[in-house]
């Protein structure tokens, strides 16, 4: 079969990341062609890359030309992919609400006559698309009213009616039930019967097996399996591949956790309307819990109900002991001594535009008021005093946050939680966009934190870092506990077992 | 040094400095006499006040929309509370203060629990307001009231107004508020980033509900300046304060999405519109000319804020 997208060493590089390296990837037309990793091995990346959101800083990427001759393009923006014939159907969704199902479809080139919207020409192409999925529904209704099924079908509708010959899916189920899943792979299925070539990302293994032909995987921005047909693997080494063995064990000096304490959080049944059920879990002073899961799985979720940004409806949290009723982070924070270290450190951590002093100091500003006033020195010399304890390079306390490094970011919003003295910590993604050696700081930071007696729950999508830190390991998946392991600390082990429940859902509790 | 040099506020001096030394030099230096310096300060009280009362809010990236009209309104209340009810001014000066932070804090309420932006809130109750104030008294004037509150308006301390000195209490005492103390702070946690203040504890509705409550406070004060200074209210005063008590924090570099503000740049901004005014005055310039060149220096000073932030690569 003919090659409809070929990407060869693609190399992007953040800042202390480097994302992709030399990733490879060869689509051929009329497949079905997963690409699979585990959080953080590319997949992002690549995909931006290929829908000319990033470029890439290395490699080239060919299409066909019109005479079918792959040759080299370069995507400088989103509308340059559409042209090529890359459509794309990102995990969030793109429609406008209030636009109808035929404006939607063909957003990107609405047809004109006379420099106004030509309706009946608007009417026909969406039919087309529409036809195309084999999906009857009326171009006229607004989007508003469309099922979440709907809509990822109409999405997929947007993504054709630029005559793509590639069509990349990224997460196309999350959203969707088992039976409207099966639909939508009934459609992928018959797009490649017309010579459409689909890219599939999906973190569920049963169904990338079900519809796909080919694999690509992607392990640190390397592609370990290169376009072979996934009739040859197993879903073991499937899972092989992407977990990989080459990892280095990071070694931190052993803890030991007292075992009869009280837990200092625990979570009993809890229920939210955020849509978690029946989750369980227990912290106890001085131990590392570890919360796995994929994005969306709802971790951070639990962390901001715990918090009170959504309500607990059913269950018990018990913070010492005691029954506890969180109303706010201020609640959390002055009378259960709980801090929040969240996920996005620019988004909901820091206050980029102000100093560092004022970013460590906001927890503890009423503590340091005299005479309400808050004094600039005591705010610095607390600064100095984190600054010397987590090592932030600072040039001086005055500096803005948004001038620090990501690693220095983040122990920043680290600092102002230990400045309030917690002694249970709730830690969300901390090395997320951060470098090899700084992580390495941050993990002997945590444990260091443990080992002198703080609970700390890590929520993480970071596997080594899991194996590396956490005492035991809960794996959430579609907002409940799936399974709970002991970590011994064998990463082989570990990542076997933690990606069989992700992938299974199985609610075993070993 | 370097670093002070390149603020907006040590600009904003070097032009108010210029700008008042060529006014001097233009008048024959008329403006340097007792009587017109005096003039000069005396009005300069009302627009730093009023500006202060658009900058808390702005602290929150929020708008004020009624800050004007309030003032006329809390001025009318108290001239109505002397002339009318017959209570003594400092009655009628704590009433003002008080329906000043009456209306702030209502409208804070209304913009945290119907979740309506504060603009539309406070262009709401400005509407309101504007009917009221007519409703007090109609067109009809109020004077001849409180000799003494008067003689407050007119004295002067070492040659200086004492309505400027009290501006300059308010100014300094606003920002010690947002410097040193906790709620201040809270104030521009929020109004810097939201989601982060929540997540560290602090409460974002409270902020604003505050924010609002000062800038209706603040309000008030710039009623009790113009009852005293004026020695006369009716129904008309406040109608033109909207703009330069947008002028005055926008030229000054405070950020109209909340989290960053500057009260020495507000009060330099006033001190230049003001030098703008008074040019109308000495020159005769139509009144229309003097709207527009307020206008076009506001919408200038948003700009060359964005492409400053441009330069320096932008707070992100």
């Amino acid at each position: 079969m003919s090659v409809v997208l070929s990407a060869e060493k693609l190399v992007k590089t953040f800042p202390g990341v480097r994302a992709l390296d030399e990733a490879t990837l060869t689509v051929t037309a009329g497949s079905v062609h997963a690409l699979l990793g585990e959080n953080g091995a590319g997949k992002s990346t690549l995909i931006k890359i290929l829908t000319g959101v990033y470029r890439p800083d290395g490699g080239q990427l060919r299409l066909p030309g019109p005479d079918g001759e792959l040759r080299a393009v370069q995507l400088g923006n989103p509308q340059d992919a559409q042209r090529a014939g890359i459509g794309v159907v990102h995990q969030e969704r793109n429609l406008i609400p209030a636009f109808s199902v035929a404006e939607n479809i063909c957003l990107q080139h609405l047809p004109r006559r006379a420099g106004l919207l030509d309706r009946a020409a608007l009417r026909t192409e969406a039919r087309r698309c529409l036809d195309l999925l084999d999906l009857d529904l009326d171009p006229d209704l607004p989007v508003s009213r469309l099922s979440v099924a709907q809509l990822q079908l109409v999405e997929i509708a947007k993504a054709l009616s630029a005559d793509s010959t590639v069509l990349l899916l990224d997460e196309p189920t999350a959203s969707l039930t088992n039976d409207e899943a099966d639909r939508l792979y009934g459609i992928v299925r018959r797009l490649s019967e017309r010579g459409h070539a689909t890219v599939l990302v999906s973190h569920k293994l049963e169904e990338v097996f079900a519809v796909a032909d080919t694999v690509t995987v992607l392990r640190d921005g390397r592609s370990v399996a290169e376009a072979e047909p996934l009739a040859d693997h197993s879903r073991e080494e499937i899972v092989d591949l992407m977990v990989g063995r080459a990892y280095q064990q990071v070694h931190l000096a052993a803890r030991t956790v007292a075992a009869d304490v009280e837990p200092a959080l625990a979570l009993d049944a809890v229920a939210t309307t955020a849509g978690h059920h029946d989750v369980s879990l227990a912290v106890r002073p001085g131990e590392i819990v570890g919360l796995y899961g994929l994005v969306g799985a709802g971790r951070s979720e639990l962390a901001k109900a715990l918090l009170g940004l959504d309500q607990i409806t059913a269950g018990e949290v018990r913070v010492h002991g005691r029954p506890a009723r969180i109303r706010d982070v201020g609640d959390a924070l002055h009378r259960y001594r709980i801090g929040y270290v969240t996920e996005n450190r620019k988004e909901e951590g820091l206050f980029l535009d102000q100093t560092v002093a004022r970013n460590t100091a906001v927890t503890v500003w009423r503590k340091l008021a005299r005479l309400g006033l808050v004094r600039d020195r005591s705010e610095r010399l607390l600064v100095d005093e984190y600054a010397d304890r987590l090592g932030i390079r600072l040039a001086s306390p005055d500096q803005h946050a948004g001038q620090l490094s990501g690693g220095n970011q983040q122990k920043v919003s680290l600092a102002k939680w230990l400045a309030a003295d917690c002694d249970v910590l709730i830690i969300d993604e901390p090395t997320v966009g951060i470098d090899v050696r700084t992580k390495a700081a941050f993990h002997e930071l945590i444990a260091g934190l443990a080992a002198r007696g703080m609970a700390i729950l890590l929520i993480s999508s970071d596997l080594p870092e899991m194996v590396t830190l956490a005492d035991r390991i809960a794996v959430m998946r579609e907002f409940a506990i799936v399974g709970e392991l002991d970590n011994d600390h064998d990463y082989d082990r570990m990542s076997q077992s933690v990606i069989r429940f992700i992938h299974d859902g199985q609610g075993v509790v070993a | 040094m370097r670093s002070v040099i390149r603020t907006n506020e040590f600009t904003l001096a070097v032009i108010a400095a210029l700008g008042f030394a060529a006014l001097a030099v233009a008048t024959d230096f008329n403006l340097l006499t007792a009587g017109t310096l005096d003039a000069f300060l005396r009005f300069l009280a009302l627009p730093i006040v009023i500006g202060l009362a658009q900058m808390v809010v702005l602290a929150v990236g929020q708008m004020n929309l009624s800050v004007g009209v309030l003032t006329g309104f809390c001025a009318v209340a108290s001239g109505w509370l002397m002339v009318d009810a017959g209570l003594p001014a400092p009655v009628a000066v704590l009433a003002a203060l008080a329906l000043g932070a009456v209306v702030g804090l209502v409208n804070g309420l209304l913009v945290i629990f119907t979740r309506i932006n504060g603009f539309i809130v406070t262009l709401a109750t400005m509407t309101i307001l504007e009917g009221l104030r007519y409703g007090v008294n109609g067109t009809g004037t109020y004077q001849g009231y409180s000799p003494g509150l008067r003689g407050f308006g007119q004295a002067s301390v070492a040659g200086v107004p004492v309505v400027f000195l009290l501006a300059v209490v308010i100014a300094v005492a606003v920002a010690l508020f947002f410097r040193r103390t906790v709620p201040g702070r809270h104030l521009l946690a929020s109004g810097g980033n939201p989601f982060a203040a929540r997540l560290s504890g602090i409460s974002n509705d409270r902020a604003l509900v505050l924010a609002h409550t000062l800038s209706g406070l603040l309000a008030g004060f710039a009623a009790v300046i113009v009852v005293a200074a004026f020695g006369s209210v009716n129904a008309s005063i406040g109608d033109d304060l909207l703009l330069p008590s947008f002028a005055a924090p926008i030229i000054g570099g405070v950020a109209l999405a909340g989290g960053m503000i500057s009260v020495t740049g507000t009060v330099l901004a006033a001190f230049l519109v003001r030098l703008v005014d008074v040019s109308q005055s000495q020159f005769d310039i139509n009144r229309r000319w003097v709207d527009l060149i307020i206008g076009a220096v506001v919408l200038g000073a948003v700009l060359l804020g964005q492409f400053r932030d441009k330069l320096s690569g932008g707070p992100r």
